[in-house]
């Protein structure tokens, strides 16, 4: 089942507020620099379908969250970088378990596609065995 | 009959395929490989089916997610509900979780089968001296040796370091390896095939032998003449995309053996309607959960480094603990790393720096696995408070092993503490928070004791002969049968009974 373009935006956006590029101290690359959108392509293809629906109801969730999270009636994309990512650290300091597991799924699903690219890890100092990047960079969409 | 792997691409034109064998075993993992092992040997010929599909190490890639697409059960999105969501790790290929396992050998303790022999009355089913004879074979067969110090790397000689400052037991760890290379890729699937996983060792050895491996082909259902189980029905499927192939059907001259593990066992058996008169199918659902805390040491650590699993701690095995390195790839580092955005990105530029050691909790949990409503497979699993406090604990134990080898701060990843902590006095607020699993990051592996062994069918669902109680010629030799999880890893425990179950039909 595909996502809707703006669906996709979203997630876009989250992955890059959750890996941003050009951290001082931290990696020049980010989610902006590598195709995690081909990456979405293969979860959505490939990941048992209760994880992508569950996904996707939680892009919907984080993508509404700041009337509830900040009192602000806007959309997480339509949020500047530093008041998104105060959102987004708020939930993930909640007491309450699923709310603060809404941003770890993101940043768990964004790791294995970012931090699994040769260029990432020779980045974070890896020698790495297998300079090819992996399939799904070149893959078509399933 | 010549052995084969014949794979969904290879019968994909016809419209069945049809084998017969004197033993049909479903599963290749550590119980069903050994079982063919065993059985080829004797003389027997031997089919054996597989859900997962046959991956060669010239296929796998370096990255995790490439594993997960191939080896990993649900692409490692398999989990357990229950009041935290818990990842259950399974393979799902030829030669199952032995495939991306830390190669780590244990035999079981002796303390695990005293209570099996006094509250479960298996002590003569199971003699410990047959395990040892066994072991024994296993142990020269499948290169069974400490990891050697030339690939141990730092982050398991940290470990090392740490137990000798605080005075505390700790060893190299006994793994299945010839000539390891150090490549920390064993949960990938070990790219240069040196880890003797099923796939590289007793899987070729039987069809080498003869057997035939039926791999991307789901068991569904069993052939049955005469109240006795005679064989396997079996559709191809790919296990990525779901698509179909031809069905299979293999007649069993001898007897059925189900080897699919603690998880899928259960659920065959249910299909079936085997054992669930005995009320215990797929209840007792017993695991090791962990969790995993981070180091970070000033000097470079290097985890891609070494043998992904090199050194271990069982000094407090009493107390339900068990401690052991882990290196885990930048995939997973990132997700266990604290914060969010430029923090985190902080965080992973320091991978190089970081050491990763994990606590894994012998606990008394016991949950259950079922049908879930689409097909899929609902597992229920929580820890007990008991547990949570051992973890906790754990937790602390592992932080000052982390401070005694040197490390200038420790990612404790508990929730309501700091994400990096200076002193182990700063975990004090984890030992007045509730006993509750959703402080933790956890993850389970080692999976037993859902398809009971016992002497009666009202309580247990197979005899101590392996034989299930409803339905002979039909054996169950996975961990479903353990009664009792064992606070070691479980790899050559299942070997040992599967061997000894498979010697019981020759």
């Amino acid at each position: 089942m595909s996502w809707w373009s703006f669906e996709r935006r979203w997630l876009a956006v989250i992955w890059q507020t959750l890996l941003p590029s050009g951290t001082p101290g931290g990696l020049a690359l980010g989610a902006r620099d590598v195709p995690l959108d081909r990456f979405l392509d293969e979860l959505i293809a490939f990941a048992p379908r209760r994880v992508t629906l569950g996904a996707r109801l939680c892009v919907w969730l984080l993508t509404f969250c700041p009337l509830f999270v900040i009192g602000r009636f806007a959309l997480l994309s339509a949020l500047d970088d530093d008041e998104r990512l105060a959102v987004l650290q708020k939930l993930a300091a909640s007491d309450v378990y699923l709310v603060r597991e809404l941003p770890t799924l993101f940043k768990m699903l964004g790791a294995l596609g970012f931090a699994g690219l040769p260029a990432v890890q020779a980045e974070v100092g890896i020698a790495v065995r297998d300079e090819a990047p992996p399939d799904w960079v070149g893959a078509e969409k399933p | 009959m010549s052995g084969a792997i014949v794979q969904l691409g290879d019968v994909r034109d016809q419209a069945q395929v049809e084998d017969a064998a004197d033993v049909v075993i479903i599963g290749t993992g550590a119980a069903g490989a050994t079982a063919a092992r065993v059985l080829t040997e004797a003389g027997l010929d031997v089919v054996l089916v597989e859900e997962g599909a046959h991956v060669g190490p010239e296929q796998l890639r370096s990255d995790m997610w490439s594993s997960f697409k191939h080896v990993w059960r649900d692409l490692g999105f398999q989990v357990a509900s229950g009041r935290a969501i818990t990842p259950i790790l399974q393979g799902r290929c030829v030669g199952g979780t032995t495939a991306i396992n830390g190669a780590i050998i244990h035999r079981m303790p002796e303390k695990i089968w005293a209570r099996w022999r006094d509250e479960f009355g298996l002590g003569a089913a199971l003699p410990y001296a047959e395990l040892e004879r066994i072991w024994q074979i296993l142990d020269r067969e499948l290169f069974v040796g400490p990891a050697p110090e030339s690939v141990l790397g730092k982050n398991n000689s940290l470990m090392r370091t740490a137990t000798e400052r605080l005075g505390i037991a700790g060893n190299l760890i006994q793994r299945n390896v010839k000539d390891c290379e150090g490549s920390a890729h064993c949960n990938q699937g070990c790219p240069t095939g040196r880890r003797q996983s099923m796939n590289v060792s007793y899987v070729p050895r039987a069809v080498a032998a003869g057997a035939r491996v039926y791999a991307t082909c789901l068991a569904s259902s069993l052939v049955t003449r005469h109240g006795r189980s005679t064989g396997v029905v079996g559709r191809f499927r790919d296990p990525l995309t779901g698509v179909r192939g031809p069905k299979l059907v293999v007649h069993a001259r001898r007897a059925v053996l189900l080897a699919a593990s603690a998880i899928q066992t259960p659920l065959f058996l249910a299909k079936n309607r085997i054992g669930v008169g005995s009320g215990v199918l797929g209840k007792r659902l017993q695991a090791h959960p962990g969790t995993a805390v981070v180091g970070v040491f000033d000097a470079p650590v290097e985890m891609y480094r070494g043998a992904t699993q090199g050194y271990e701690s069982v000094h407090y095995w009493d107390e339900r603990m068990k401690f052991e390195t882990v290196a885990m790839p930048p995939e997973l580092a990132m997700a266990r790393l604290p914060g969010l955005g430029p923090e985190l990105m902080r965080e992973l530029a320091s991978y190089a720096h970081l050491a990763v050691w994990g606590v894994q909790v012998r606990a008394e949990a016991q949950g259950s696995v079922r049908a879930g409503v689409f097909g899929g497979t609902q597992i229920e699993y929580d820890m007990t408070d008991a547990d949570i406090r051992v973890l906790k604990l754990g937790v602390r134990r592992l932080s000052e092993m982390m401070f005694a080898a040197g490390a200038r701060q420790v990612l404790p990843g508990v929730h309501g503490l700091p994400p990096a902590i200076s002193s182990v006095d700063e975990l004090a607020p984890m030992f007045d928070a509730p006993d509750d699993p959703r402080l933790f990051h956890t993850i389970a592996a080692h999976l037993f004791g859902t398809a009971l062994m016992g002497g009666s069918a009202f309580n247990s669902v197979v005899k101590p002969s392996f034989e299930t109680h409803d339905l002979p010629g039909l054996h169950v030799v996975d961990s479903s049968v353990f009664p009792t999880n064992m606070g070691v890893n479980p790899q050559h425990s299942i070997c040992a009974l599967a061997w000894l179950a498979a010697e019981r039909l020759v």
